[in-house]
């Protein structure tokens, strides 16, 4: 906030760079994996996958903004489009693996153990 | 035809009867038979057109090429090989038309005549072979047809014991054998014995004492020289015939038949050694042969001491050659070559017609052995009598018969080289006529001592010819007539005898048999019915008897505690390194990797992921460079 | 102006994300999943990219989270799992963490990508100029993704059809 100056001495609340927006992409990524490996249900791992896709697609914008280039737009669009095919078949198999296993823990889905 | 065209055929002829012997005829003993005797008529007449009407030769084909080193196969025929090659395709013809008769009814006769031809076969290979590989090809193959034939009465454990011991005998000799011949190979490029001659004629200190020696040890198994001589007495299991063919006229005469091959392979270091050999194991199978009580056994020992004459005759006349190389010259054969193959031509005849007498004895008095069983045979079996008198007296040298010969020919040539050899040869010589006429008395004179020698009858024509054809080569073979054409380099080689020389001779043969045949005589009285030596000078015949056994005794020392724990220590160190270590080991190693391997698959979503964690953070130190 | 809203909507995205991970609850976390997607597609307005956050909105937060709850209802899942503490993943949590950390801090440092954002409207503001690469320079990459998406209905439908004729004949 500019009308404050002591405030322009702390690094994080100079004016928005890129920095910024890659330090976001970085922790929602980060938050993602942190998903993928402490949870159980296999639904919300699924989830947190996700979450991890976006913060690469945000990054890529934030990219393609700050060079001034269109690429990165282009091709955010094309990750979210694989994204939703990717999630509609994975969850089939989810669907086929529960019919059978009767669950989503992933803890019980060990069957290739050894 | 050419000599190489004569010498093919020599080998083909009994190997195709062999082999139509053993492929179609196994069961039909009369057609193998007359196979196997028609093989050694064509053999001997094969020979006889080789040695007189062709001359020397020498052709070799290339067989295989391994890097540096090639084999190749080919004859080598001169004077030497044509003498040996008579005596082997004469006296072999000889005891085949014996062996007719001997082996009638036995059951597998078809498999003793086939196992003879392939001897021919294997026998006259080493007398054509033009290199040493090949000889020690045959030699092997010689040494297969003696276990064969050893252990031909494949009931006997005893038959079978005794082939085994042959076969494992000559084994040691030809370890010796391979590794001289594999030195040889080292030291002059080459096997082929004519292109080695040319060699050490061009530079003589190519000649090394240790080639010659490791040489010598394949004639020492071959021939029965101390200490590998166990064998021989033992192969008097085999038939007789086979006793007569292999083991006194010519498979023993092999060795010495190499030793003339490569005569010019021997240093005097070498000579002396060779001497030594010789001269001791003459003595002991004399010393060995006294306490004997069966025939064939008497006949072993003599055959042992007789090789040993051979032998040193051999190294007589070249340690004389050395002395007096003006008596060399355009002779065909060396001088020790000649006085050697002398004695072994004269040998072969006389021992071969006392083999087949004894044959004759033995199958006369129903398979009895033992001399003190027999007795009276002189009036039973009068042509086997003749017969066999003529070879006794052959062998212990009366004059003017063809070991007396032969035998003072060795006598000269050890009274010009050391005295001390003349006089050791001297008292074996009378050990000789000792032995051997307490043999012939026992056997032939007196009254019967058992049944079968009661009811002993004369053997029948198809025996008793051979018997009649060997004794009068017997007799004359002394002579220089009897060689003639190429064979005549045989008595030209042997040393020139002065008059004086002559007469000196004479007397000491004379000797020899008088005071051999009277102290004989006097032991044993005539036709006694068991060994006076034994009953009166009990000690004595005891002493005589463990010198016999001392080898045998050694030698199952040896094997027993020696060779056999070696043998288990061995074999528990292949258990412990190789089955265990190295086979199972290795087993081990590759299941404990799959266990590693294995509890990787934890089947836990979460594991792989803190794996492919892992992962990035190697890809990423690895980009850093870290 | 801008860096508030800045601030605003990232930190809306982030504390959506940590509750998507952390709730027990599914449904929960497919909700708090459509808010994270909210907050990203304002960011993606704050980064001049309308027409992919309004694509943002319509098909992540619209499909691919409804086509999640459809599934997460379907199956029917039972509560929330029992977070057991191991002690390796407490380690490997903090490794992870402080990783985090010291990523962050030193994107921060990082002097390339210290940018000033250039003068708005910036180069992807027109759709026609999107449309425009779309279809020129990125035209194969279209027509492939197109395929994909006809291969991944084709899987899909496999996937359920599949397993329902298998039961539908569990006596045969």
């Amino acid at each position: 906030m500019p009308a404050l100056p002591c405030l322009s001495a702390l690094p994080f609340l100079a004016a928005i760079g890129l920095n910024h927006y890659i330090a976001v992409a970085a922790m929602l990524f980060a938050i993602g994996f942190f998903g993928v490996l402490l949870r159980q249900n296999t639904l919300v791992i699924y989830m947190s996958l996700e979450l991890m896709l976006n913060a690469a697609t945000l990054a890529a914008v934030a990219f393609s903004r700050y060079n001034g280039t269109m690429d990165g737009n282009v091709f955010v669009f094309f990750i979210i489009t694989v994204a939703a095919a990717e999630v509609a078949v994975g969850l089939a198999i989810v669907v086929a693996l529960f019919r059978k296993r009767h669950t989503v823990q992933v803890e019980e889905l060990d069957a290739l153990k050894n | 035809m050419t000599p190489a065209i004569l010498a093919l055929l020599l080998l083909l002829v009994p190997l195709t009867a062999a082999l139509l012997i053993a492929f179609f005829f196994r069961r039909a003993g009369g057609i193998a038979r007359f196979l196997s005797v028609g093989a050694a008529l064509a053999v001997a007449a094969i020979a006889g057109h080789l040695i007189f009407r062709t001359g020397d030769t020498s052709v070799d084909v290339r067989w295989l090429t391994l890097g540096d080193f090639s084999l190749s196969l080919g004859f080598l025929i001169n004077p030497l090989s044509k003498l040996m090659l008579g005596v082997v395709a004469l006296v072999g013809f000889l005891i085949h038309v014996f062996a007719l008769g001997y082996m009638k009814g036995d059951a597998s006769v078809a498999r003793f005549f086939g196992c003879v031809s392939f001897f021919m076969f294997s026998m006259l290979g080493i007398v054509l072979a033009d290199n040493l590989a090949m000889l020690f090809i045959f030699w092997e193959l010689v040494g297969v047809s003696s276990y064969l034939l050893i252990g031909f009465y494949l009931e006997k454990p005893s038959a079978v014991a005794a082939s085994n011991k042959a076969f494992i005998t000559n084994r040691v000799g030809d370890f010796g054998f391979v590794i001289g011949i594999a030195w040889a190979w080292v030291q002059f490029g080459t096997l082929n014995l004519d292109a080695i001659a040319a060699r050490i004629a061009a530079d003589p200190s190519l000649a090394l004492t240790g080639v010659a020696l490791l040489l010598f040890c394949g004639a020492v198994g071959k021939s029965g020289q101390m200490p590998l001589h166990v064998w021989l007495p033992d192969a008097m299991e085999g038939p007789t015939p086979v006793s007569a063919l292999i083991h006194a006229a010519t498979m023993v005469a092999a060795g010495i038949y190499l030793l003339c091959r490569i005569h010019f392979m021997m240093t005097v270091e070498a000579l002396n050694v060779v001497l030594f050999v010789g001269i001791c194991t003459a003595l002991y199978a004399g010393l060995c042969a006294i306490t004997q009580k069966d025939i064939k056994k008497i006949l072993a020992y003599s055959t042992v001491s007789q090789l040993g004459y051979m032998v040193a005759a051999f190294a007589l006349g070249s340690l004389y050659a050395t002395r007096h190389p003006e008596q060399a010259g355009a002779a065909a054969l060396t001088v020790g070559a000649a006085a050697a193959m002398f004695h072994l031509t004269t040998h072969a005849f006389f021992k071969a017609l006392l083999f087949l007498g004894a044959g004759s004895i033995i199958h006369g008095c129903h398979h009895e052995q033992n001399i003190f069983k027999m007795g009276g045979i002189a009036r039973k079996m009068p042509v086997t009598f003749l017969t066999f008198t003529a070879g006794y007296l052959a062998l212990i040298g009366f004059p003017f018969l063809s070991g007396f010969y032969s035998k003072d020919t060795i006598l000269y040539l050890a009274g010009q080289v050391s005295p001390l050899a003349e006089k050791l040869l001297v008292a074996g010589a009378v050990l000789t006529a000792f032995y051997m006429t307490r043999l012939w008395v026992t056997v032939f004179f007196g009254r019967a001592k058992s049944d079968h020698s009661d009811h002993a009858h004369e053997s029948p024509l198809v025996m008793t010819v051979p018997l009649l054809i060997l004794a009068v080569l017997a007799v004359v073979g002394g002579g220089a007539f009897i060689y003639a054409g190429p064979l005549a380099a045989l008595p030209l080689s042997l040393p020139h005898i002065d008059e004086a020389a002559h007469h000196a001779l004479f007397i000491t043969s004379a000797v020899i048999v008088g005071v051999g045949v009277a102290a004989a005589i006097g032991v044993y009285r005539v036709g006694s019915a068991n060994d006076r030596l034994e009953q009166t000078v009990r000690p004595l015949h005891s002493l005589l008897v463990g010198v016999q056994r001392v080898f045998d005794v050694l030698y199952g020392w040896y094997v027993e505690y020696v060779q056999q724990r070696l043998a288990e220590l061995l074999g528990f160190l292949e258990h412990l390194l190789v089955s265990g270590l190295v086979v199972r080991g290795s087993a081990a190693v590759a299941g404990v990797l799959g266990i590693a391997a294995r509890s990787l698959h934890t089947g836990n979503l979460h594991n792989y992921v803190y794996w492919f964690l892992g992962g990035l953070l190697a890809f990423w130190f690895l980009a850093f460079g870290l | 102006m801008t860096d508030a809203l800045f601030y605003l909507f990232s930190t809306l995205t982030l504390a959506a994300a940590v509750l998507v991970v952390v709730n027990r609850n599914a449904v929960n976390s497919a909700v708090f999943m459509i808010l994270s997607f909210l907050g990203m597609a304002s960011l993606f307005v704050l980064l001049e990219a309308y027409f992919l956050a309004v694509i943002q909105v319509l098909v992540y937060a619209g499909a691919v989270i409804v086509l999640f709850l459809f599934i997460i209802m379907l199956l029917d899942v039972r509560g929330g799992d029992r977070a057991r503490f191991r002690p390796l993943t407490a380690i490997a949590s903090f490794a992870a963490g402080a990783l985090l950390l010291t990523g962050v801090g030193l994107l921060f440092r990082e002097p390339s990508l210290q940018l000033a954002p250039p003068p708005s409207p910036g180069v992807g503001a027109s759709l026609r100029d999107f449309g425009a690469l779309l279809f020129t320079r990125y035209l194969l990459p279209m027509q492939v993704t197109g395929f994909l998406l006809l291969i991944a209905m084709i899987g899909v439908i496999v996937l359920s059809k599949r397993f329902e004729a298998a039961r539908r004949d569990p006596a045969a």
